[in-house]
């Protein structure tokens, strides 16, 4: 076995370039797909910490009015017999700008076994408990605070607030949180008597005391939970990255296994058995395939140590999700990227080793015999993408028939039911066109050659072709996706900010600040907002049970005019006169997500009990992944107790919002980031957008990468032989230059050919995402927006990735002497 | 009596809080970390050395009501009833109450009295058993010496008079109107855990119809041979009546009580691992206090001590050599084997016991475990019960 093996990986020795382009094909596919992998790996176990966390699982109560809780209310309470612990949550800001969760406990009151055990485990609690005190933090956020794990324990970084208490690492915690004792936190962050809040084990309290907003543990939504399409996004497009890069692989294989037909024969024809050959071929899979996984995964580590960042910062931007920055992978990582890696190889070589199992002993390898069985291939290939097309129309119409908002997984099978259907029509497709083009060329001979010629190099090149047709629509598709949602965006952030400026003051102060705004002559409008929290127990009559937010807003003369809506019971003044009496407008995610449409009523949980409301209208809120209730500011303030948080200011003509901002400052030490002019609003609001889709935009980029390299990697491959085929003609007469343009024209014309297939694709692709799968993962429809620039910006690609493709080989043509070419056709 | 340092599988929390009664001191004085558990600091460390806190002696006599309330400087204190009760069908119950009090940081070290800053770890522990029944709970607090203490302006604490003793919804406090009284005189007892099916807590008047006990010397209590020791004084002859709950059915019950005060700030030897400490009362109206310390004897490796209590109040000390104790049989509970049939020996009062709990399933599944339960005493020869008590065993 050792000698049939080296006998077969001799060739390797010969065709060193064979060998390095399948280690590559096999390294970049699973580089993509382990490189997502590690990042949704490292993402949700960055979710499990800040679930394990302790304030999480715990009811909580706040003050009806909004008011601060004090340690006077925690000591009533406790006094009363009621399991309460007290819980004060700030922010710090580190040297480096990263924000940092504070969070003070009372660890001798904080219900449950977990309370340490996610924070640390031998320190003793009077560390905690008594000067120095401690601070626990999870060795991720060091590099925020400036510290590596070995210096950090014990130290007490100096941050704006002062200084913290001696660091102790605690791995469980989630990243950028520091945990430490109440009293700590206290000094910290000058909050004196007040606490954020008051929690309690699930489910202690039978109802909240008076005064007192009980919000349980399980209306509030995990993180997990929130980003889960996001990941799923991720996976997909790593999905879409791995299989044009296994393309790459079966495409080297290929051509390995045809170069050897002679050796093979050679092989059985001296006594190797057949089942002999093919387990000897085999071990070469397993060999190759062990050697690019693990090169692969290494790739796909550096890969996510790159993106991670980028990652991190949209999902906190996005869902106020802590994602650490550093790479955490557990042990099924690894083993999972070796397993997908060697499977998606061994599916590649699959067919490689049916051929070789059943070779002909006697029959020789011509290229016209290969021709024969590419026709039938070709039938097959048109054969199997019908199938697969009405396998995409079933899925369509099964689709069409599900209430909107579900079926996220039959969405990305539609899509890869597109796509393949797209790939398995490409070359069929390209063989009637070449066909047609060929009998038009009848009387240039030079242009018949090479449309035949190119019909040979079909079979070889269909692969490649392929991976490129998915590699450019699938671009084409995210880009307008993305492009349409951008556009989308902007509009609806300018329909809705229409305050000049934002307030976020203090919540004991914002009475005051509210009375002080009415009295200045600067201010034309004051759009109060408020937030809270419920559960929507019934639509009309029929049960249900999802939490939701709770969204008040002032029906001001500025913001109704400009206020999208995507649907009304009566029309948008109809409906905003609705809101007034106490309507309910909801969000397009809620109203998905419930199938709820205006007219319908919404029963929701209150601190007294239930309210229903008439639903007058749904507007679009991008973004958001969650379900909102919005209402008029004052009905939500009466009715569930929401406490007022921010204040929209319009401000009279000519007035200077600067000095506003001056004398507010100075009438009520505001700090600097509690009024926010529109501009910041908008500009905060598009970066988180922008990041969103960085990642996206990378994948794919990385995605036409690995296509250029399939498409190299065959040319590459039939180079040589390319030589014996061109050398007639050259000897016919024809210049080499005019050889060179030939090849060139023939795979531009390919590629162009290609593109023209990718852009009817890419916008099927581009309809499936705005209108399936968006509306899927995040309970919001976006117009479909086609960009004629996209599109010939993907025609472009095409041609640029084939024409990049294809210069080295045709520059080692020019350099080739034409006595080369000769002794080739001699050999 | 606070509890044992044995614990079978503790889980995280419960390590730390192990943690803090061993360690407390080490840390805070800037010594190099104490591992959780370690030889040589004796039972829940209450052996360690206490550097910076005020020492029990023989020479500081006890002060009342000022001794009722809490002593801050030391680094440990309790108040500990027990109480051997009927209910209305004659069937005996069980009941303890304690709350323990520990410094955490030596007074010269105390943080500024900001909200929550705290120098005082409060816990309290809770006992009800009747038959094979027993239901525990186990609050913990914190407060801040310096604070002011009256009204609710702490979670926890203890004030001498009029006495209060407190933590959460917890209560011991005195009933005593006329000033002349004694605060200790008439207490009544609040406590109250759990709901429905799980709800257990008493709601007690204590009448005591005898005098305040001072053991040892005056009220210094030698633990150890080579001199350690705590200020102790009981209070063995409460009347108690009142509510019982447990299992959510509450019961009328009656029958005798027993309080224990004591405070020290190195309770045992380094080297001593655990206690039994029998509280008995006497049909005939005596009561008899004894303990054993395991370790850090002069002879046998144990430490004895005790109080012969006459009806009247009188009280005479019992040293190393005027008390024996002997366990006579085990019992497995909580995968341990512990003593629960005691032989009790005084030979200068003509006394000989045979002291035995009814029911082995008296484990405390506190953070610190241990077991404490009743006890019937009878005559070693006739069999014929001469008086019920309390039993508390650690370090098993």
């Amino acid at each position: 076995m050792t000698t049939l093996l080296a006998t077969l990986l001799s060739h390797y020795r010969r065709h060193p370039a064979q060998l390095a382009m399948l280690l590559l094909g096999l390294w970049v596919a699973s580089a993509l797909w382990s490189g997502v992998q590690a990042i949704n790996a490292s993402a949700k176990e960055s979710y499990a910490r800040a679930e394990a966390l302790f304030t999480t699982g715990l009811d909580r109560l706040e003050r009806l009015d909004g008011g601060p809780l004090t340690r006077d209310d925690f000591l009533a309470l406790r006094r009363q017999g009621l399991p309460v612990s007290p819980l004060l949550e700030g922010e710090l800001t580190a040297p480096d700008g990263t924000r940092l969760t504070l969070i003070g406990i009372d660890p001798l009151t904080l219900p449950g076994d977990s309370a340490f055990a996610t924070a640390g485990d031998t320190t003793e609690l009077t560390g905690f408990l008594t000067p120095p005190w401690q601070t626990r933090l999870a060795p991720d956020t060091l590099p925020a605070l400036g510290l590596d794990a070995g210096s950090a324990p014990g130290a007490t970084p100096e941050l704006a607030a002062g200084r913290l208490p001696p660091l102790s690492l605690a791995p469980s915690l989630p990243p950028h949180t520091l945990v430490m004792d109440i009293a700590a936190a206290a000094a910290l962050l000058d909050a004196g008597e007040r606490v954020s809040r008051l929690v309690t084990a699930s489910g202690a309290l039978a109802g909240a005391p008076p005064g007192l907003a009980l919000t349980r543990a399980t209306t509030l939504v995990s993180p997990g939970q929130l980003t889960q399409s996001f990941h799923l996004n991720l996976t997909a497009l790593a999905l879409l990255a791995l299989i044009v890069g296994l393309f790459i692989v079966q495409a080297s294989l290929g051509l390995a296994l045809e170069q050897r037909l002679g050796m093979l024969r050679t092989l059985r024809a001296i006594g190797v058995s057949g089942r002999a050959l093919v387990a000897g071929l085999a071990l070469e899979l397993v060999l190759l395939g062990i050697v690019g996984a693990l090169a692969g995964i290494a790739g796909g580590v550096w890969l996510a140590r790159a993106l991670l960042p980028d990652v991190a910062a949209t999902l906190g931007s996005l869902y106020g999700a802590g994602v650490g920055v550093e790479l955490r992978l557990p042990w099924h990582y690894w083993v999972g990227g070796l397993a997908v890696t060697l499977g998606g190889l061994l599916l590649a070589g699959a067919g490689v080793l049916w051929r070789a199992a059943r070779l002909s002993v006697l029959d020789l390898g011509r290229a016209q015999a290969w021709r024969a069985g590419h026709l039938r291939q070709l039938r097959r290939m048109a054969l199997t993408g019908a199938g697969v097309a009405a396998l995409g129309l079933a899925l369509w119409a099964w689709l069409a028939r599900q209430p909107a908002g579900e079926g996220l997984a039959a969405g990305f099978a539609l899509m890869a039911a597109l796509l393949l259907m797209g790939a398995l029509w490409l070359p069929p497709l390209l063989a009637v066109s070449l066909a047609g083009l060929g009998r038009l060329a009848r009387r240039r001979p030079l242009a018949q050659w090479a449309l035949a010629d190119l019909e040979l190099q079909l079979p070889r090149l269909s692969l490649a072709l392929m991976a490129l047709l998915i590699a450019l629509s699938a671009s084409l598709g995210v880009n307008s996706m993305v492009g349409g949602f951008r556009l989308t965006f902007l509009e609806w952030l300018d329909q809705r900010l229409v305050a000049d400026l934002y307030l976020d003051p203090p919540a004991e102060r914002f009475a005051a600040v509210h009375a002080w705004l009415g009295e200045r002559p600067e201010v034309a409008e004051r759009l109060v907002t408020r937030h809270g929290e419920s559960t929507l127990l019934a639509v009309d009559a029929e049960a249900t049970s999802r939490p939701v937010s709770l969204f008040g807003l002032t029906p001001g003369e500025r913001l109704t005019p400009t206020w999208p809506l995507l649907a009304t019971r009566a029309g948008r003044e109809a409906a905003w006169a609705a809101l007034r009496e106490g309507d309910a407008f909801i969000n397009e995610q809620l109203a998905v997500a419930e199938e709820i449409a205006p007219g319908d009523r919404l029963t929701l949980a209150t601190p007294d009990g239930r309210a229903t409301l008439a639903v007058a209208a749904v507007y679009p809120d991008y973004g958001n992944p969650r379900g909102e209730v919005l209402l008029a500011a004052p009905a939500l303030g009466a009715r569930f107790a929401a406490p007022a948080d921010s204040v929209g200011i319009v401000l009279a003509p000519g007035a200077d919002a600067e000095a506003l901002g001056a004398a507010l400052a100075d009438e009520f030490a505001l700090g600097r980031d509690a009024l926010r002019d529109q501009g910041e609003v908008k500009r905060i609001a598009t970066g988180i957008f922008e990041r969103t889709f960085t990642i996206t935009r990378a994948l794919n980029a990385l995605t036409l990468a690995v296509a250029a390299l399939a498409l190299l990697a065959s040319l590459l491959a039939q180079a040589a032989e390319r030589r014996r085929h061109l050398a007639p003609l050259w000897a016919l007469g024809v210049p080499r230059r005019r050889l060179l343009g030939i090849q060139l024209a023939q795979l531009g014309g390919t590629a162009l050919a290609v593109g023209l297939v990718a852009v009817p694709l890419g916008i099927a692709i581009t309809w499936g995402l705005v209108a399936v799968i968006n509306v899927a993962a995040f309970g919001w429809r976006l117009p479909l927006h086609l960009f004629p620039g996209e599109v010939a910006l993907t025609l472009a690609t095409a041609m640029a990735v084939a024409l990049a493709a294809a210069a080295l080989p045709t520059l080692r043509l020019w350099r080739t002497p034409p006595r080369a070419l000769l002794a080739e056709e001699a050999g | 009596m606070p509890g044992p340092l044995h614990h079978a599988a503790p889980s995280p929390w419960q390590a730390l809080l192990l943690a803090v009664l061993l360690g407390a001191f080490v840390t805070l004085a800037g010594c190099e970390k104490a591992p959780p558990e370690r030889a040589g600091t004796g039972f829940a460390g209450l052996g360690e050395s206490t550097a910076g806190f005020v020492q029990a002696d023989a020479d500081t006599p006890l002060r009342f009501p000022e001794d009722h309330g809490a002593h801050p400087d030391t680094r440990i204190e309790w108040w500990y009833l027990t109480a051997n009760l009927e209910d209305e069908a004659g069937e005996p119950m069980g009941l303890q109450w304690t709350l323990f009090r520990q410094a955490l940081v030596p007074p010269a070290e105390r943080p500024a009295p900001t909200p929550w800053a705290a120098d005082q770890l409060w816990m309290g522990h809770m006992a009800v058993s009747r038959g094979e029944r027993h239901a525990v709970a186990e609050r913990f607090a914190r407060s801040h010496s310096a604070a002011p203490s009256r009204g609710n302006t702490s979670q926890a604490g203890a004030e001498a008079s009029p006495f209060r003793a407190w933590l959460d919804d917890w209560e011991l406090a005195s009933a005593v109107t006329e000033a002349a009284g004694d605060t200790f005189e008439h207490l009544t007892l609040t406590a109250f855990e759990g709901e429905g099916e799980a709800r257990l807590g008493y709601r007690l008047t204590l009448t005591a119809e005898g005098p305040l006990v001072r053991h040892g010397d005056n009220g210094f209590s030698q633990k150890a041979a080579d001199g350690q020791g705590s200020h102790y004084y009981s209070q063995p002859f409460y009347r108690v009546e009142g509510e019982v709950t447990l299992a959510g059915e509450t019961h009328r019950v009656s029958g005798r009580g027993w309080l224990d005060r004591e405070w020290s700030s190195q309770l045992l030897s380094p080297d001593q691992a655990g206690w039994d400490w029998f509280s008995l009362h006497l049909d005939d109206g005596r009561r008899l206090m004894a303990f054993r310390l395991r370790g850090g004897g002069a002879d046998d490796g144990d430490y004895r001590s005790g109080s012969w209590i006459a009806p009247d109040g009188t009280t005479r000390p019992l040293g190393p050599q005027a008390l024996t104790m002997t366990p006579l049989a085990t019992s497995p509970v909580a995968g341990r084997e512990v003593p629960t049939r005691w032989r009790l020996a005084v030979p200068g009062e003509g006394l000989e016991l045979v002291v035995e709990a009814p029911h082995a399933e008296r484990w405390m599944t506190t953070t610190v475990p241990y077991w404490e339960g009743e006890v019937v005493a009878r005559d070693p020869r006739s069999g014929e019960r001469l008086g019920g008590g309390y039993l508390e065993m650690t370090g098993y």
